[in-house]
């Protein structure tokens, strides 16, 4: 086990960060800076330029002006990830990167097994003892042999970080760690944590959920829009405090305080009760014809799941659903006659055939419409394209253009514009501006509220919070798979959103 | 007036490919002055016609991002079957035929059923169908090369001809024209290509891809048997491994005709040509006196170099890459 | 793995029964000669299967081994027939044909990132002519028959006691690839490799080397096989292998290697050969009709694998619903 270190000297520096992607700027001006032996936690909203900053840190991609330095020394412009690891920065990522099939000793010897001296061959026993050692001396209940196949997402993790220590890393750098561990795994994730730190091991956290840092961190960095907003020393760290620092002030005061309004439609869909198994519980609400409903919550909350069951792509384990009134039992072929549509998170993964003309896309959904007893009109098939192209502005304002030609904003314009064409009477839209520029974002806020001004019944799960509270007439707050908050009526700030997300409702924090 | 860009794009594809099989035919025709005659031309024929019967179906496959390897093994079985049925069972011709199809159509949706409801990738089931078809077609005519005289009717479809031409052609070019008609105008062939070009984002447009697949090797197993029956009557002999290797021969057509692996596009007019071309080379080798068991050989690099190309390396830079390897 | 060393133990349970059957069902089955030829018909598929064994861990497939064994005999035939080098020398020689084979593969495979099935298949139409174009051919040009007599080439073919050489070779290589795989960093990079290539890559391991190294090694099996083939039919004919792929693949999947890669193991694929050779063996002996191996070889390679997703899909279930009776026990001990 190694000494305490008692360095004046800083683990990590990095001063005048700036970068962007050929185009905005995605960084400006960051300084950031870590101690040995410091919890550190990196907090901002989607976008605010976290993920940017790790990878820079971790060589993934590289910053373009601006110095950095790691244990005293100067890293260069051209930081690589090999790099990185040789420093000693090690991170552990969402999509963990250890090698199924495999045992956890293998897992951390990888590459580096030990081997006899005489014959080169890898010395098993050894390497399980060695790896066991390890485990042991930082008190995990972990067995050498266990394969990783076998272990839950936390045991996972476990081991991500025991690479970590194993490669002798001092800065060690995690994102959002907790969002798949129940509450026993997350505290003794935390327990973990600690010990790194005891260790001397620098831990750079990111999250989402305000009382883990408030639990955990000796420091806070805000980022906000890309700029280094503040860095609060352990007194200071105050969840409310943290997220309206995250938030910030707009330009425009009165964009920032919306007003919710009450529709009065025909109630288009009530749902009663839904729960399905480890994704959400006991959810109930309704829509009104006209009403755009926002869900918001922080990730993970159960949002896009419950889009996902009310279409019909995952089962419904108990609970009801109506459609005007009478029962409905969601299926997807079923729902897009009836009217629903739904627009996928994962634009690319999801929303697009990208081999596929703008005219395929979008006649793929609406063979209905174009069918002619057995056979499909192609005439009507690239009207229907023209009309969407029209209605959505989607440039090159060719049908015969495959989507994945398009940019991302034309692409997503493709991806509602299918459903516009048709007799829509509910919307599901799950984060529809990732990824687009400011001028299809318009365009497509604009349709929404076109949308609604027809009668149509949005739902809409955003993380994007300037967007949801300003397109929203209600919201509901979604909190580990459950309804913890709606705002119905009056004001609604961005800061009372991501408070309620958080947990921090009136009488304290949940 | 406005052009349908896609329209004209896909003839100006098509075209080029005429235009090499344009230029193939007219290099066989210089090395081999006897590649122009009728009498060649209508051996050419023949297995133009095959090999167009079993792509008009088997394409589907591929179009779904599959792959049907059973197709010629299918078929032999199914010329066995037809005569077993006429000929030793002495049913109607009609009905034996009937039930021969039939047959097809189950060896294809098993096919189906392995690749959807099991997840076993397509080209195990298929290559396993292919030997265990194989098995079946040498235990039924228990390893014998059988010789069929009847009924005429049946011997008519491979030898008849109507208006001067062999029946097999009108067979095929029914079936060509059916599949592309399927594939480009209808629900399904939009629905198959979109499995193909994204299962994900089809499944949430209302397609269900398990359902597509398992139409789609049932299309393909008819199509083989098919073209077992007209390879049966037109040789007027049925053997296990008698169209053994056409299966090369189709998966060469496809890609050829420009149709990819992976899946999500498709071109029967293309696969048609790319038929004609595997034809003429075959016939090629022959007039050169070059063994049949060379095929292989010149049908291995064609899909070689019609991948490479298809996959959209150009040769600058494929020449390119060598230079870096 | 629990559940890969219970599937072994089934499958060698099923190989005695099997076993047991056919020596109360035939006479001749239980005979040294009759054993002995089963062991040298299994090696002959065996040895191809080590290299193909490896290909598949690494997520891939090699179509081409068939067409690599007709090359690597005409190969040989050639220099039998129109040099004077030594077999000693020219039989290492001619092992130099899969390793080329076997690079050509690995480089349309990383480099143009085309599948490998597709690539595999093409080198086997490729190498299958190929095999007739450098056959040694009489005055006429049709293909002429080599016949063997060269004693260091026929002593391949031979055995030691009643032990067929093939038989040994196919043994010790089994055990010296295993021992790689599993003892050595380039093996495990292998499983890497094909269990998790990303992840792989992020720490450092050299992808496009293992999987040169294994179709490199799988052609090198193949030409192998080819040796010992030729040498025990004292004749070298451009037929030769075309069409063994089904066996190979067939003795891989029955011993338990999954085509999705990351896992498996040479002594599964020594087991699933011995199997396969046993069936083969048992239609023989039982008089049952030679036609139906294929439907038994391919009807085989269907139910194997329907039942590994079967069990696969169940034992994924035991675990989700242990796993999860775990969490709440857990966090009804933590609201406690």
């Amino acid at each position: 086990m190694s000494e305490q270190k008692e360095e004046s000297g800083l683990l990590l520096e990095c001063r005048g960060i700036n970068k962007s992607y050929n185009g905005p700027m995605v960084l400006t001006d960051v300084d950031f800076s870590m101690r040995h032996g410091e919890i550190h936690a990196l907090v901002g909203e989607n976008g605010a330029g976290k993920s940017t900053l790790i990878k820079i840190i971790t060589g993934v991609t590289n910053r373009n002006s601006g110095t950095m330095r790691f244990e005293g020394r100067d890293i260069g412009l051209e930081h690589s990830r090999h790099a990185a690891q040789t420093l000693g920065i090690a991170v552990i990522y969402q999509e963990l990167s250890l090698i199924p099939g495999m045992t956890v000793a293998q897992n951390l010897f990888l590459t580096k097994e030990p081997r006899f001296r005489m014959v080169r061959l890898i010395d098993i026993r050894k390497m399980n003892a060695m790896a066991q050692e390890i485990i042991d001396c930082y008190g995990f209940h972990l067995k050498a042999t266990d394969i990783i196949d076998h272990l839950s997402i936390a045991q996972r993790q476990t081991v991500e970080i025991l690479k970590a220590l194993n490669s002798k890393a001092s800065l060690v750098i995690m994102d959002e760690p907790t969002s798949s561990l129940t509450s026993t795994e997350t505290s003794q994730l935390f327990d973990i944590i600690r010990k790194l730190k005891e260790e001397g091991i620098g831990v750079l956290y990111i999250s989402h959920r305000m009382e883990e840092v408030y639990n955990l961190s000796d420091r806070v960095t805000v980022l906000r829009d890309g700029r280094k907003v503040a860095v609060l020393d352990e007194a200071q760290i105050d969840p409310a405090e943290i997220i309206r620092l995250m938030i910030g002030r707009r330009l425009e005061e009165s964009e920032s305080h919306h007003m919710l309004s009450r529709r009065d439609g025909e109630k288009v869909l009530e749902v009663e009760h839904i729960t399905s198994e480890r994704k959400f519980t006991d959810i109930s609400f309704s829509v009104h014809a006209g009403e755009i409903l926002g869900i918001g919550g922080l990730v993970g909350s159960g949002r896009t799941e419950v889009l996902r069951a009310l279409y019909g792509i995952d089962p419904i384990d108990s609970g009801s659903v109506r459609f005007f009134g009478k029962p409905w039992t969601p299926g997807v072929a079923q729902s897009i006659r009836t009217g629903f549509g739904f627009i996928p998170e994962e634009r690319r993964l999801q929303g697009i055939m990208g081999a596929i003309s703008i005219t395929g896309n979008i006649g793929i959904t609406n063979l209905d419409t174009i069918r002619k007893s057995l056979f499909v009109s192609d005439r009507k098939e690239l009207s229907l394209a023209r009309k969407a192209i029209g209605l959505m502005n989607i440039k090159p304002a060719d049908p015969a253009v495959p989507v994945g030609n398009l940019s991302g904003g034309n692409q997503q314009k493709v991806v509602v514009g299918k459903w516009l064409i048709r007799d829509l009477k509910v919307l599901f839209v799950d984060e529809p501006t990732v990824g687009i520029d400011i001028g299809a974002k318009e365009e497509m806020y604009q349709t929404f509220a076109q949308l609604s001004a027809a009668g149509v019944a949005i739902i809409l799960v955003s993380s994007d919070l300037p967007e949801l509270t300003r397109l929203s007439h209600r919201i509901l707050v979604l909190r580990k798979g459950r309804v913890i908050k709606e705002f119905a009526e009056g004001e609604v700030t961005e800061e009372d959103v991501l408070r309620a997300s958080s947990g921090l409702v009136e009488g304290g924090a949940k | 007036m406005k052009f349908d860009r896609a329209k004209v794009q896909r003839l100006i594809a098509d075209s080029r490919l005429f235009i090499i099989l344009l230029l193939l035919g007219a290099i066989l025709t210089i090395l081999s002055p006897r590649f122009l005659t009728i009498e060649n031309l209508s051996n050419v024929l023949w297995s133009v016609c095959l090999i167009g019967i079993m792509s008009s179906g088997a394409i589907y496959a591929p179009v779904t991002g599959g792959i049907d390897l059973s197709v010629a093994s299918n078929a032999s079985l199914s010329g066995i079957i037809a005569y077993e049925l006429m000929n030793v069972g002495h049913m109607h011709w009609v009905l034996a035929l009937a039930i021969t199809l039939a047959f097809g159509v189950l060896i294809g949706l098993v096919n189906g059923v392995l690749t959807t409801k099991f997840r076993v990738p397509a080209f195990i089931v298929t290559m396993a169908a292919k030997t265990y078809l194989f098995g079946f077609a040498m235990l039924v005519s228990n390893g014998a090369t059988i010789t069929i005289m009847g009924p005429p009717q049946f011997l008519a479809i491979g030898v008849g001809k109507f208006l001067g031409l062999p029946i097999p052609i009108y067979i095929m070019l029914v079936m060509i024209i059916a599949s592309h008609i399927l594939l480009k105008h209808t629900g399904f062939g939009r629905k198959a290509i979109a499995v193909g070009a994204n299962e994900v984002a089809a499944k949430l447009s209302g397609v269900d891809p398990d359902l597509t697949r398992m139409i789609v090797y049932s299309i393909s197993g008819v199509t083989a048997s098919v073209a077992g029956i007209v390879m049966a009557s037109l040789t007027q002999q049925a053997y296990a491994p008698n169209a053994s290797g056409y299966e090369l021969d189709v998966i060469t057509a496809i890609v050829v005709g420009g149709t990819s692996l992976m899946g999500g596009n498709g071109s029967v007019a293309g696969a048609l040509i790319g038929a004609v071309m595997v034809g003429f080379i075959n016939n090629g080798l022959n007039l050169m006196n070059i063994p049949a068991s060379y095929q292989p050989l010149v049908t291995g690099v064609v899909i070689l170099l019609a991948l490479i190309l298809n996959q959209g390396i150009k040769m600058p830079a494929f020449l390119r890459l060598l230079k870096r390897a | 793995m629990l559940i890969a060393s219970r599937r072994r133990l089934i499958l060698i349970g099923l190989l005695l029964a099997i076993g047991a059957a056919l020596s109360l069902l035939s006479r001749s089955f239980l005979t040294l000669d009759n054993l002995m030829t089963l062991l040298q018909e299994a090696s002959q598929t065996g040895i191809v299967a080590i290299g193909f064994t490896l290909v598949l861990i690494t997520a891939g497939i090699d179509m081409s081994i068939g067409a690599v064994i007709a090359v690597t005999a005409m190969v040989c035939a050639n220099f039998l027939t129109y040099t004077h080098i030594p077999a000693a020398l020219f039989i290492p020689m001619s092992l130099g044909v899969g390793l080329l084979v076997g690079a050509f593969n690995g480089f349309f495979i990383t480099r143009f990132k085309l599948p490998e099935f597709i690539v595999t298949l093409a080198s086997r139409g490729i190498l299958a002519g190929l095999a007739l174009i450098i056959a040694v051919k009489d005055s006429m040009g049709f293909v002429s028959n080599v016949y063997i007599q060269d004693p260091v080439y026929l002593s391949f073919g031979g055995t030691i006691g009643p032990v067929y050489i093939i038989t040994i070779v196919f043994f010790a290589m089994a055990f010296l690839t295993q021992s790689f795989l599993k003892r050595t960093r380039a093996g495990t990079n292998v499983y890497a490799t094909g269990a998790n290539p990303t992840a792989a890559r992020l720490s450092g391991i050299n992808t496009k080397r293992s999987i040169y190294g294994v179709y490199m090694f799988s052609g090198f099996c193949a030409s192998i096989a080819a040796i010992f083939i030729s040498s025990r039919m004292m004749t070298a004919m451009p037929d030769f292998g075309i069409g063994s792929e089904m066996d190979v693949i067939a003795s891989v999947v029955i011993g338990g290697t999954p085509f999705t890669g990351g896992v498996g193991d040479i002594w599964g694929t020594v087991l699933g050969t011995l199997f396969l050779a046993l069936i083969k063996n048992g239609i023989l002996k039982l008089g049952i009709s030679p036609y139906v191996q294929p439907i038994a070889i391919g009807g085989i390679i269907v139910v194997v694998v329907i039942l590994d997703v079967w069990y696969k899909s169940y034992a994924e279930g035991q675990a989700r619903r242990s796993a999860r009776r775990a969490r709440e026990s857990d966090s009804r001990s933590a609201a406690a």
